[in-house]
This record gives C-alpha cells, structure tokens and sequence, in this order.
C-alpha cells in the first residue's frame, strides 16, 4: 500500500503477517491532509482565544504598526490629487496696472490672443475678481468696508499644449506697458513636485519598516509560544507527528495575528478618517469643491488585509524554521 | 517482531549503554525487560522508537530495518508503535478524551472515526465517560490508564512501556500489568522495562535479564500458567 505513495518514505511492509496483526491504516493523502488542517485551523484560533488580552494586546500594537502607512498612502493619495488640479490651472495670470479702462484691457487682450503661442485668454475684471473673492475666501464683510474696488484686471493665459517655454512667453508678457506683474509658477510646481516625490518615497520607507516590525512582532510572540509548549511539542514527537503537523498550529496562528491586526488596523483607519472627516470637508469647500477627499477604496484595503496576513504567515514561518529545526531527533 | 542483531549502544559521554545486545520478540509476544537501574532498559526501548540510534548493529521493528529509516520516515515508524511511560505524559491542558485522540489526529484518521475509538480505547482501560474531565481529576493510576489508552488507540503492533508501574502501589500494578496481558492476547508485541521481580514473576512470560548493557539471561517460562 505504501508503494503507491512516494511521498511515504516507509519501506514496503513485510510479506503478509498473520491475521491477527489488528492495526488499521490510518487514511492517507486528501482527507487526512483536510483533517489535520482543520484541527490545526481550529485549535490555533483556540489557542489565540484562551489569552484574549495578551493577544489584543498584540493585535492592537500590529494594527497601529499597519495602519501607518495606510494613512500616509491616503494622505499622499489625497495629496497627488491636489497637485493635479494646480498643474491643470498650469496658467499664465497677467496682471494689467489698475485703474485701466475696460477698451485697453480688451485691446491687450485681443493682441494676447493674436500670439502664435496662446492657446486661450480670459479676461477678468476687476468687478469679477472681486466677487469670485467674496465668495472663496470668506473675506466678505472685510471686502464690504472697501470703498473701491482694489484688484486690477487680470488676463489668464493659457499657453498653447505642448509649449516648453512658458516662461520665455511670461517674460514676453512682463515686458508690455500695461502690465504691471506676471505671475508663472512653474518653479513653484517643480517644487511640490519633488516634495510629493520625497515624502512618497519616505512612506514607502516607513512602510518597508513598519511591515519588518509586524514580522518581528509576530515571529517573536510565535517563538514564545513555541518555547512556552515545549513538552506539548515533544509528546506530539514522540506520538509521530511530523515536522509539518508540529508546525502547522503556529503558522496558523501567524496568518491569524497577521489578519486580524490588518482587520484591525482597517477598522483604525476608517475611525481617522471618520474624525478628519468633518474639517476636510470644510477645506475642500474653500477650495470650491475642486476636489474631494479620497477614502480607502475597496482594492487597496483587500491588498493591506492580505499584505497583513502574508507578513504574519511569514513571521510564524521563520520563528517555526529557526525553533523547530533543531527538533529533537 | 522485534529483533536486535549484536546492538551496541555508547554516549557521547563514553558510557556504553548497551554491549552486543542480540534477541527477537516474535509477534504476539510479551516480554520483560529487566536489571538493576541503568543497566540499559530505557536505552534498549529508545532504540525501538528511534529515539536514540545505536553505535552498532541492527534494529528491526516490523521487517523494518531502523538504521535505514530516514529521518523523515521517523514519525511514520513511530505512528505504529504504542508507547507508554512512567510519568504517563499527558498534556494536562486538555481533556482525557483529547489526549487519547491525539495519535488519530496525527495519524489523520476523520473525525467520526476518531469519536468510535477513542471510546472504545478509554472502555478497554475501564475509564469510559470521564472523556471530558482533565487529567489533574484522576488518580496516578488512572492517568497511566488513560496512557495506556492513548498508546492502543491507533491499534499498534507493537506496545513498548518503560517503567508503567514505577509510581503505581502493588494492587494497581497488578491491574495495569493485566492489561498489557490482555493486548498480547490479541496479538499486539508487547515489551515492558520493569524492575517490579515479584510483580514480572507473576505474569510468567519471557523476561530479558539486562546487566550493565549485557543480556545476561532470557528466561522463558514453562508451560505453567
């Protein structure tokens, strides 16, 4: 019987014994595999069960430990977002000297628009600027108190798709009579470019750190737990348990401390988001809903969730590979 | 069953545990293993569960020659041997009824199953319906019952026991070692250190005399019964 399975290193059994030989086979290969998985499934999570606090404990400090780079994911998330929005408005504003009457600022204007390298214009008139700031910035009853109206008439260049040198064409600009400053940005954007760059790559540092202290985490409580069931160990031993069956409770109880901090460290969170919740609204708001504030969407969540899992697994493997190598015999 | 050709067993420390060691238990059959403390008796019993491997010659359990049993066939060959101890050990965290299943589960055996014969294991040492209590609730009599209970329960065909009675008084020995007559009788192997001279004596079977990791005599006893 044993020569049907390679996997079984006993030796053939010898010629046929006398009846009398009572042992029945144990039942080998799928069920006894389901079998042996579902004790280990269940009595590891029993295990986990009997110290409900030192296992919360652990749990909590695994969560926060996971939680971190999610929020910084988000922010950064949230963060790129915004930034899209300003390179978008990637345009020239023109500020023309105040107290110009409405024929030049069109007359200007009409010339801007008459640039090989100009894609649109738009004027904004003083009256205009200062509507669109009463109602942003929330300055309304100081804009009251104004006899007159202080803001010049601005042109909003935007410069042809493509045009490498928008800042030759704002100097161009800056060079007219009537205009009074030019305003470009492009320093600026490079800028917050290469800060979202710098603070992406710090996250992905800290994240890289903080999944090596789960690893920690979970390996040395899986280690303790090994050393603290020594005898259990050894008794398993000596009723022929394999390396894999000894094995198998701790690695279950890797993935369990792996994915129940990740749960935990999901439901952490949802918990910041739902506090932040109400003061970003109000900044989105004042940015006149240009953008909305990005949650934790359903994919990422499930990657954290299996990331949490895999790291766990894999803590326990590594405490089980170093603890349980050197078994006896 | 059982066959030792010219074992020699030494520590790492120099002393030689065992000293051209030959004999063969046929199946079925019961015998002791006897001689003053470490003569050699535990050392014998490790080497038939492979828990120590000897210096020289050869091992047979069940046709299977043990010097080439890797280690990884090592739980395999030990799945089919019932083993039984002086301190028992039990896991004294889990129920009477876990403790016995704990070979089937090894094994792999399916759960239906494993309710069937624990039962039936824990009614052939007289403690059916304490499954649920923990060990701590019976007596040290009774916690090398259910020892033995777990040793039987995946039918081997080979019973080893080192020092079954060693914490036992006289009138509960006399019960155990009744026992382990009971399994030779349906053809299990049974092998028992003990150095109890009154209590072997009265059980009449074959006893290997063990001094200083020489087998000085194998007695055999004489058609009385």
């Amino acid at each position: 019987m044993n020569r049907r399975k390679p996997k079984n290193r006993m030796k053939a059994p010898p010629p046929a014994k006398p009846a009398t030989r009572v042992e029945r086979r144990p039942r080998a290969g799928l069920g006894a595999w389901r079998e042996q998985h579902l004790y280990s499934f269940f009595s590891s999570l029993g295990r986990l069960a009997a110290r409900p606090w030192a296992t919360l404990l652990t749990l909590l400090v695994m969560a926060l430990a996971l939680a971190l780079p999610l929020l910084l994911y988000l922010g950064l998330n949230n963060a790129r977002q915004l930034h899209g929005d300003i390179r978008d408005a990637g345009a020239i504003s023109v500020f023309l000297k105040p107290h110009l009457d409405a024929a030049a600022v069109s007359a200007l204007a009409q010339r801007v628009r008459a640039h090989p390298d100009v894609a649109t214009v738009v004027v904004r008139t003083p009256e205009q600027g200062l509507e669109e700031f009463r109602n942003q910035s929330g300055f309304s009853d100081a804009l009251n108190v104004l006899r007159d109206n202080p803001l010049p008439a601005v042109l909003l260049v935007t410069p042809r798709a493509g045009l490498g040198r928008a800042a030759d064409l704002a100097a161009e600009f800056g060079r007219e009579a009537q205009v009074d400053l030019v305003q470009y940005d492009a320093a600026w954007r490079q800028r917050l470019e290469a800060i979202l760059a710098a603070a992406t790559r710090a996250a992905q540092v800290l994240a890289a750190l903080l999944a090596l202290a789960v690893l920690l985490v979970i390996g040395n409580t899986v280690r303790l737990d090994i050393l603290g069931r020594g005898e259990e160990i050894e008794i398993m031993q000596l009723l022929g348990a394999s390396a894999g069956f000894v094995r198998r409770p701790f690695l279950y109880a890797g993935l369990w401390y792996g994915a129940f901090s990740a749960a935990l460290a999901l439901f952490v969170v949802a918990l910041v988001e739902w506090a932040l919740a109400a003061p970003l609204q109000q900044l989105v708001a004042s940015y006149d809903h240009r953008f909305s504030i990005q949650g934790l969407a359903v994919l990422p969540a499930l990657a954290a969730f299996a990331t949490g899992a895999l790291l766990g697994w894999l803590g326990a493997w590594i405490a089980t590979w170093r603890h349980l190598a050197r078994a006896p015999r | 069953m059982i066959r030792f050709d010219n074992v020699s067993k030494r520590y790492a420390s120099g002393q030689e545990a065992l000293h051209e060691l030959s004999f063969e238990l046929a199946q079925g059959e019961m015998a002791f293993v006897t001689g003053h403390s470490g003569a050699g008796k535990s050392t014998l019993l490790r080497l038939i569960a492979l828990l120590d491997r000897p210096t020289r010659g050869r091992v047979h359990v069940d046709g299977q020659d043990l010097a080439q049993t890797r280690r990884r066939a090592v739980p395999h060959l030990r799945r089919r041997l019932g083993m039984v101890f002086q301190d028992h050990r039990l896991l004294m965290d889990r129920s009477i009824y876990d403790n016995v299943a704990l070979p089937l589960i090894i094994a792999g055996v399916a759960r239906e199953e494993v309710g069937k014969r624990v039962r039936a294991s824990l009614d052939k040492v007289g403690l059916l319906g304490r499954e649920g209590d923990p060990p701590v609730a019976l007596s040290t009599g009774e916690q090398q019952r259910v020892g033995i209970a777990r040793a039987i329960v995946t039918k081997p065909p080979v019973l080893i026991a080192d020092e079954p009675t060693g914490n036992l008084d006289p009138q509960l020995s006399a019960e155990i070692m009744a026992l382990f007559g009971e399994f030779q009788q349906v053809g299990t192997t049974v092998l028992i250190a003990s150095h109890d001279l009154a209590l072997i004596k009265r059980m009449n079977q074959r006893v290997l005399v063990l001094d200083h990791g020489r087998l000085i005599d194998d007695f055999r006893p004489r058609g009385v019964s």
